[in-house]
């Protein structure tokens, strides 16, 4: 395990596409280049990295609300942010776990495709989504927010599970393909071009005039042939 | 910076000049070839060019590297940038998978050891826009062919069968535009698209004109010819993309029996990949690809690129709105619809050309078969960048058209609906190191109409460039993995007598020329004045005082008086 802590306020943010696969080899996780702002720079130079024990872990102690990519593409092992984390953090994830304890930032396991992220306060855009261009948002794998997010949850989302515990912004499922979405409390607009896949939803919300009333709940969005369901919990 | 340079014992390749692998030694001074006598020994930096193969810089005569279809494309496919090529440091940042951007543009083609590339089709109405990207990409020289196939006065000239008014309205369009020469896409086509229609056949009449792809097509070589203009009508087919339009294809190319020129060809048709389809439905498409050969080889006049597709990501974009939409139906993908006024349109597809698709296999192996079965004297090599795929793949097509080996280890890896659709199983053919070196440069140079491009004689411009190779002991046929790398990363790269790459990494910045044509010394505009100011009037959303660019506002450029 590796125990990560930031040396400074950073002024611009960094770009670190840390996993636990770091944690095998202290030596080779001090030399990690990551860029800060436009400059290349080694991960020592800006975080403090100490080793402890011998499991695939890496511990994010501190504030790294500027530190974006944290867990991108990462396959296995766990990492634990004790506060709050930057932008796509989990992006492209393909296994292991990520617990956040803090708030993260915009496009939270975006195209993930397994694994799992647990976040304890609040999120805030495009979770779970697909970046701007991409056909398929997240694939698999589940991310669970106790807190609220905002809006865009699981744009073009093929499978997989979000859960929000909170409330949501608008655009849920937008262009959804497959797997679930769960929203305990209120959200806005849900369901635009949705073509398959469930939205649950505990709370108030805004369903597109294009989905029709069956037994399952509602279906649509019949301008696009869909058969997404959206009902509430 | 400049420097005399004596480029000592290479292996020049110069088909311009018959110099067929021969060792040899090449002086530069002032950013010309020059005789030995020029040069000051004691002042001059000597390259070892020992056992490397020497030739002048690559030209790509067709690509669209400038102007709204790039740059909507780029707007449309904001996952293209992704890929980080180039961090902003000595040199500018560079981005982009296909759609590169424009420093990216021409740092790669200098890496390629490729010197000159043209911009295809410029909107007439957006060539300021066109010029501003231009002038924002480096290392190469450039231009750009605006497209004359669907603006409302050329239909009226050729309406009126005016040929003296079409010449004058030409120029006038050229010199405006800063343009190079007569681009035609899909004439007449476009302008029956604005009702929702097409003309595919060369009989097909424009809506609300009277006249026919045919009798626009013809006229404008015939105005050409005239003008003589250092290009010559340079043509994207009707009938584009669909199965069975080889025929049409033959049939456009034989419009110009009857027409002549000493110095080039009289019609350049290009990326004919994409004219080249037999059968009658996507089901039973097949390929064209050789009786259209047979067609350009018995020709004298007719030159043509090949439009090679090549398998991964790429983005159709054409000034075929028509054609388009289309594909747009077909792929299901983004798509986007663009107007220039009363001169044309355009759209825009994204596209990814599989493998194990049975049409994008017999697209591969149609574009191939081109650039085997033509003569190499008449065919350039080029991907129609970003249409077919990236120029960055033109390593590939040199080592695929010279080695039956490599084309065969790919035919593997591909659609087994080649076999029976395409030729490309069963061609021989191998094009030679000179061949391919004549397709990529002196060839591509003589259709534009660049004498000092393309060669490497006395005068021409000291555009070199140097490959890891030593052309007498390579076996093209087997040694198709170092061909291919070798062409990515050229030794080095020399533009205008300054050393731009060496082994493949970027050591200097340049800022080629734009060329444009100026044939207004040979008509009277005064001719067509009332016919501009009427439109422009009408029709136009700008003032005709406003149309057009100057050359002031061309961050470097030179005008080429048509004798
Ligand atoms: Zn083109």
């Amino acid at each position: 395990m590796l125990v990560i802590k930031p040396k400074v306020d950073f002024v611009v943010t960094v770009e670190a596409e840390i996993t636990p696969d770091l944690a095998e080899d202290l030596e080779k996780a001090k030399n990690f280049e990551v860029y800060y702002g436009k400059d290349k720079v080694k991960l020592k130079e800006l975080f403090e990295i100490t080793k402890e024990g011998d499991d695939k872990k890496l511990v994010l102690d501190g504030d790294f609300s500027k530190v974006k990519w944290i867990g991108c593409r990462m396959e296995d092992g766990e990492i634990v942010v004790k506060g709050n984390v930057g932008a796509n953090c989990g992006a492209y994830m393909k296994g292991g776990k990520i617990t956040i304890e803090g708030n993260a930032d915009d496009w939270l396991g975006a195209e993930m495709s397994s694994g799992e992220i647990v976040v304890k306060g609040n999120v805030k855009n495009c979770v779970g989504c697909a970046y701007y261009g991409d056909m398929q948002g997240m694939k698999g794998g589940k991310i669970t927010i106790e807190g609220n997010a905002i809006n865009y949850i699981g744009e073009k989302m093929a499978g997989g599970e979000i859960e929000i515990k909170g409330n949501a912004g608008d655009f849920i499922g937008t262009e959804m393909t497959n797997g679930l979405i769960v929203i305990h409390g209120d959200c806005g607009f849900v369901g635009g071009d949705m073509k398959g896949g469930e939205i649950r939803i505990g709370g108030k919300f805004e369903l597109m005039p294009t989905f029709k009333k069956s037994e399952e709940g509602f279906v649509g969005d019949v301008n696009v042939g869909g058969k997404g369901v959206v009902k509430t919990l | 910076m400049h420097h005399m340079l004596h480029i000592k014992n290479g292996i020049v390749i110069d088909t311009k000049n018959g110099i067929k692998a021969e060792k040899m030694d090449i002086f530069v001074k002032e950013g010309k070839i020059v005789e030995e006598s020029e040069i000051d020994k004691s002042q001059c930096k000597v390259i070892d060019a020992s056992n490397k193969l020497v030739v002048a810089g690559g030209v790509d005569m067709h690509a669209h590297i400038a102007g709204s279809k790039i740059n909507t494309g780029r707007t449309m496919r904001p996952e293209e940038m992704r890929m980080v090529r180039q961090i902003a440091n000595k040199f500018r940042a560079s981005v982009g998978r296909v759609l590169l951007t424009s420093p990216a543009i021409g740092y790669e083609y200098a890496k390629m050891g490729y010197t000159t590339s043209f911009e295809a089709a410029q909107p007439p109405i957006g060539a300021l826009h066109t010029h501003e990207e231009l002038d924002a990409i480096p290392m190469v020289d450039k231009a750009a062919l605006p497209v004359f196939g669907n603006w409302h006065f050329v239909f009226k000239y050729v309406a009126e069968n005016d040929i003296e008014k079409l010449k004058t309205f030409i120029a006038w369009a050229i010199e405006r535009t800063k343009g190079f020469g007569v681009k035609v896409v899909n004439p007449g086509g476009v302008e029956a698209w604005m009702y929702g229609g097409n003309c595919r056949s060369l009989d097909d009449e424009v809506p609300n004109f009277g006249v026919t792809p045919r009798e626009i097509i013809t006229s404008l070589i015939k105005a050409t010819e005239e003008l003589n203009l250092c290009h010559s009508v340079h043509l994207h087919c009707n009938n584009l993309g669909n199965p069975g339009n080889f025929e049409t294809t033959i049939e456009t190319m034989k419009l110009a029996n009857g027409f002549s020129n000493d110095k080039r060809q009289v019609l350049h048709v290009t990326h004919v990949q994409f004219n080249a389809y037999a059968g009658s439905s996507w089901r039973d498409v097949g390929s064209g690809a050789a009786e259209i050969a047979k067609v350009v080889n018995g020709m004298d006049n007719v030159t043509i690129d090949m439009g090679a597709a090549i398998f991964g990501h790429a983005t159709a974009m054409t000034g075929d709105a028509p054609f388009q939409f289309t594909l747009h139906k077909l792929l299901g993908a983004r798509w986007s619809n663009k107007d220039s006024e009363v001169e044309g349109g355009a759209g825009i597809v994204p596209i990814m050309y599989l493998p194990k698709n049975p049409v994008h296999a017999l697209q591969w192996a149609i574009g191939l078969e081109l650039g085997l079965l033509v003569e190499s004297d008449k065919v350039v090599l080029t991907t129609d960048f970003p249409n077919g795929g990236p120029f960055t793949e033109y390593p590939y097509v040199m080592a695929m058209l010279m080695s039956k080996k490599m084309r065969e280890k790919e035919l593997e890896r591909v659609s087994p609906y080649v076999q029976k659709a395409a030729n490309l199983p069963s061609i021989d053919a191998e094009k030679t190191l000179d061949e391919v070196m004549h397709m990529t440069r002196a060839l591509s140079a003589r259709v534009l109409g660049l004498e000092n491009k393309g060669h490497l004689g006395v005068g021409a411009d000291a555009d070199i460039s140097i490959y890891d190779f030593n052309p007498n002991e390579i076996d093209t046929s087997n040694d198709y993995e170092i061909i291919n790398k070798a062409f990515r990363n050229a030794l080095y790269t020399i533009k205008g007598g300054v050393i731009i790459v060496k082994e493949g990494q970027l050591v200097d910045e340049v800022w080629g020329t734009t060329y444009w044509v100026d044939a207004t010394n040979k008509v009277d505009t005064e001719a067509i004045e009332e016919d501009l100011d009427k439109y422009f009037e009408l029709y136009y959303s700008v003032e005709k005082e406003h149309y057009g660019v100057e050359e002031a506002w061309i961050k470097n450029p030179t005008r080429l008086v048509m004798g």
